[in-house]
């Protein structure tokens, strides 16, 4: 009997090669965890076989089931919320050296809406999060993300459920749609090395930002490089954590911030939306949040750890980003913040530090990105002598 | 049972009250592959409802297994995680209640790869650790059917998902008013049918009918089972849903004579049609089939001691999956239609003593119906006196 191999679509192929080959670069022999939800399965697929095609030795696949956590949150124990199967934290352990890749698009964006808040907040594995965290600070395993178009992510930001029209942007914004993506991205990651290398060299003091709303210094580390989303493991493994990715960062100083700033877009946070985000900092610290709408969410994470408050990442993105040219906001971070000029506060970015990061890298639990860049936002760095040297006017990146 | 849930509401609450049986504070594993989330979701929500602690789906998907097999070096085939290991283990630790859900959504997904790496691909160390927990009754746990478009299509030869749901509607009970009332009243009357054939003091049985002439004997160890199991620490739970059996552990020494399937068999993606088999001191000497009959004879020779008795089980016309007058491809429903039999590996729980002499131990084991009306079932008792079991499908004992 003739049996009927699987259909396979050519673009979704070429997507899981490109996140296997230049996204996580999943090494001849290595093990691949991938970490995705049921409905992204065509895509788990594709990575699958993406990356048994680069010469892994295993991938486990893990499913995870954004309903059977609603069921958790609406009805289980409260112990439940932040239990971390013992298995789970075996699995974790066992990344250790070898690739991960995860998948995002949520499917049902308002999943959650009908829960208590507070609960959603809560449910949370923290020990998985501490493992992953500690993998990430020793830059023991090479990861990398990508987002899965499906019919709820694309009515809620077409407001229709037209997933070519998603799939479309999500192929421009990783270069799928050029001739040979995988050299488009090795161009597009060396520009972005430039950018960070100049900066580096500035060897500046502090990052000045003024726009409406805004007026914001944020000293940087002396011992933090500016660099783009091309990682290395300690092995020298060189992958790119995010795809798309359009942004050159460092952590700043986490001691030294002052002034005011206010987001240039929407930031969404499990799941809610939090409108006309404005921060007041002094000290280094979140001293006072305000918003149009969902300032409690906000200040909610900021008491999750007492250092959540303090920022640990700055990045710039200027007016060439594909993600920014879609003018679309898709409520997802992985995209979002690679539109425009965003800050973190949380968790700083270990890999911009050679050696021990010391007490300049902020240590937290959360890690939240929210939107600052825009044409009416300038940027300034200020170098240790005081001079002003420009870095973005109008969108337009002036060191280049 | 809440009035007013939703069908796939009321299938779940049924899995989990009457079949997995789930108690409070108890931790909830489910196995499920990635076709089956509605029925896995709704299990989650009825499991909390019921007071789990924890419910933690695992999903598989045969497509993932698929590149696998078509992939990974031959050492690593029968590979088993450690994590996933560690969390079988775990499952059994805690004396977890398990949900498995089964109806293939792409039965012949495998079809093209060799069928050796195909069979060579089974975590082992998972299938050792389950057979311990399942002979330490250490769980307890259900097998439920999940209607599905490539189940329906192999049925239908449409995917016609409603219509199987329908069926399974049916056969798992969920048509009547009140299904857990319902389930309880069946498990009952299948425990009392157990019980008084335990009563009997049976030495064999006879069948007799079109192309069957058959005797099994029985052990004086013998057990016969309804379709309630109790876990080592007290806890009763329903295995199959759905399920229609009583069923025992034959004297794998003590089978002579012939007998004719009733019934297609579905055999490692095969169907076997037409199969007649001969025995000779308890051993199948003789497979005949119009199709099929090698994928039988493969089977018998995968060891010694695969072509002796393994299982005698009687399902009269009441039963509900015999009443549709379907085959549904799927184990779980069609060894329920019917009187079967089963050759190779027994179960030792349906044995006063275990695994004792005559009671047959093999890594095969497969039914294959042999019921119907024009099948006659006699139980010959070690008094010499012969009692009817079933006459044209009804049974025949009363108290």
């Amino acid at each position: 009997m003739a049996a009927v191999a699987p259909a396979i679509d050519e673009r979704l192929e070429a997507y899981a090669d490109l996140t296997v080959r230049v996204g996580a670069n999943v090494q001849e022999g290595q093990t691949v965890f991938l970490n995705t939800q049921v409905e992204h399965a065509p895509l788990a697929r594709a990575i699958t076989r993406a990356a048994y095609r680069a010469g892994a030795r295993y991938v486990d696949v893990r499913y995870r089931d954004e309903h059977v956590r609603h069921a958790m949150i609406e009805l289980g124990p409260d112990a439940a919320l932040t239990h971390s199967p013992e298995w789970m934290k075996l699995l974790y352990h066992a990344m250790e050296g070898e690739a991960l890749i995860w998948t995002t698009g949520d499917p049902e964006p308002e999943l959650m809406n009908d829960l208590d808040g507070e609960r959603v907040g809560r449910a949370r594995m923290k020990e998985i999060t501490e493992i992953i965290r500690h993998q990430m600070v020793e830059r023991s395993l090479n990861w990398s993300g990508v987002a899965y178009p499906s019919a709820g992510w694309a009515e809620q930001i077409y407001g229709e459920s037209n997933v070519e029209r998603l799939w479309e942007a999500v192929a421009f914004c990783t270069r799928l749609d050029e001739a040979d993506p995988v050299q488009a991205w090795r161009d597009h990651m060396a520009r972005l090395e430039g950018r960070g290398k100049a900066l580096t060299e500035l060897d500046l003091d502090a990052i000045h930002y003024t726009g409406p709303g805004t007026d914001l210094t944020i000293g940087l580390n002396p011992n933090a490089r500016w660099m783009s989303a091309l990682f290395r493991t300690r092995n020298d493994i060189e992958y790119v954590p995010n795809m798309p990715t359009e942004e050159v960062f460092t952590t700043p100083d986490c001691r030294r911030a002052e002034g005011t700033i206010r987001s240039s877009r929407p930031l969404v946070l499990d799941g809610d939306i939090i409108e006309g985000l404005q921060f007041t900092v002094k000290d280094g610290k979140i001293v006072e949040v305000t918003a149009d709408k969902g300032a409690g969410i906000v200040r909610g994470q900021l008491e999750i750890d007492d250092r959540a408050g303090y920022f640990g990442e700055i990045a710039l993105v200027d007016g060439t980003s594909r993600v920014g040219q879609t003018n679309t906001m898709f409520f997802d971070t992985l995209y979002d913040e690679n539109a425009t000029c965003h800050i973190a506060y949380g968790f700083g970015i270990p890999e911009v530090f050679d050696g021990d990061p010391g007490e300049g890298m902020n240590i937290s639990n959360v890690h939240t990105d929210f939107m600052v860049g825009g044409p009416e936002l300038a940027v300034d760095g200020i170098t240790k002598d005081g001079t002003t040297v420009p870095i973005l006017r109008e969108d337009v990146w002036q060191l280049d | 049972m809440a009035a007013g849930l939703a069908r796939i509401d009321r299938y779940a609450e049924l899995i989990v009250q009457v079949g997995a049986n789930v108690q409070p504070g108890q931790l909830v594993e489910v196995i499920a592959r990635i076709e089956h989330v509605d029925v896995a979701r709704a299990v989650a929500r009825a499991a909390y409802r019921a007071g789990a602690s924890y419910v933690d789906v695992g999903y598989s998907d045969q497509h993932v297994r698929r590149a696998m097999i078509k992939n990974v070096s031959e050492d690593l085939l029968s590979w088993t995680p450690p994590w996933l290991l560690e969390r079988v283990k775990h499952f059994g630790n805690v004396n977890a209640a398990i949900v498995a859900l089964t109806g293939d959504a792409e039965p012949e997904l495998l079809a093209d790869l060799p069928g050796e790496l195909v069979g060579k691909a089974r975590m082992k160390e998972i299938g050792e650790e389950l057979t311990r927990q399942t002979n330490e009754g250490l769980n307890n746990w259900v097998v439920a059917g999940v209607p599905n478009k490539g189940w329906a299509a192999q049925l239908f030869g449409e995917p016609d998902v409603d219509a199987l749901w329908d069926l399974v509607e049916f056969c798992v009970r969920l048509d009547e008013d009140d299904p857990v009332a319902a389930w309880r009243a069946h498990v009952r009357k299948l425990g009392a049918r157990a019980d008084r054939l335990n009563d009997m003091q049976i030495d064999s049985l006879r069948y007799r009918g079109p192309g069957t002439d058959l005797t099994v004997g029985l052990l004086p160890e013998s057990r016969w089972q309804g379709c309630e199991s109790v876990t080592a620490n007290g806890i009763p739970y329903v295995a199959n849903m759905p399920t229609e059996e009583v069923f025992t552990t034959p004297d794998a020494r003590r089978t002579e004579g012939f007998v004719r399937s009733t019934q297609p068999l579905v055999l490692n993606g095969q169907i076997v049609k037409g199969l007649e088999v001969r025995f000779e001191n308890g051993r199948i000497v003789d497979v005949r089939a119009d199709v099929g009959a090698d994928a039988i004879r493969g089977e018998l020779a995968v060891d010694e001691r695969a072509p002796y008795l393994g299982e005698v089980s009687l399902v009269d016309g009441e039963s509900r999956i015999g009443q549709t007058g379907r085959v549904f491809f799927e184990t779980l429903y069609d060894e329920n239609a019917s009187c079967h039999l089963a050759y190779g590996s027994a179960y030792a729980e349906a044995v006063e003593g275990g695994v004792i002499d005559g009671v047959n131990v093999s890594a095969v084991h497969t039914d294959f119906m042999i019921g119907g009306p024009r099948v006659e079932v006699d139980a010959v008792l070690r008094d010499g006196g012969v009692v009817p079991l079933l006459r044209e499908n009804i049974w025949q004992p009363t108290h």
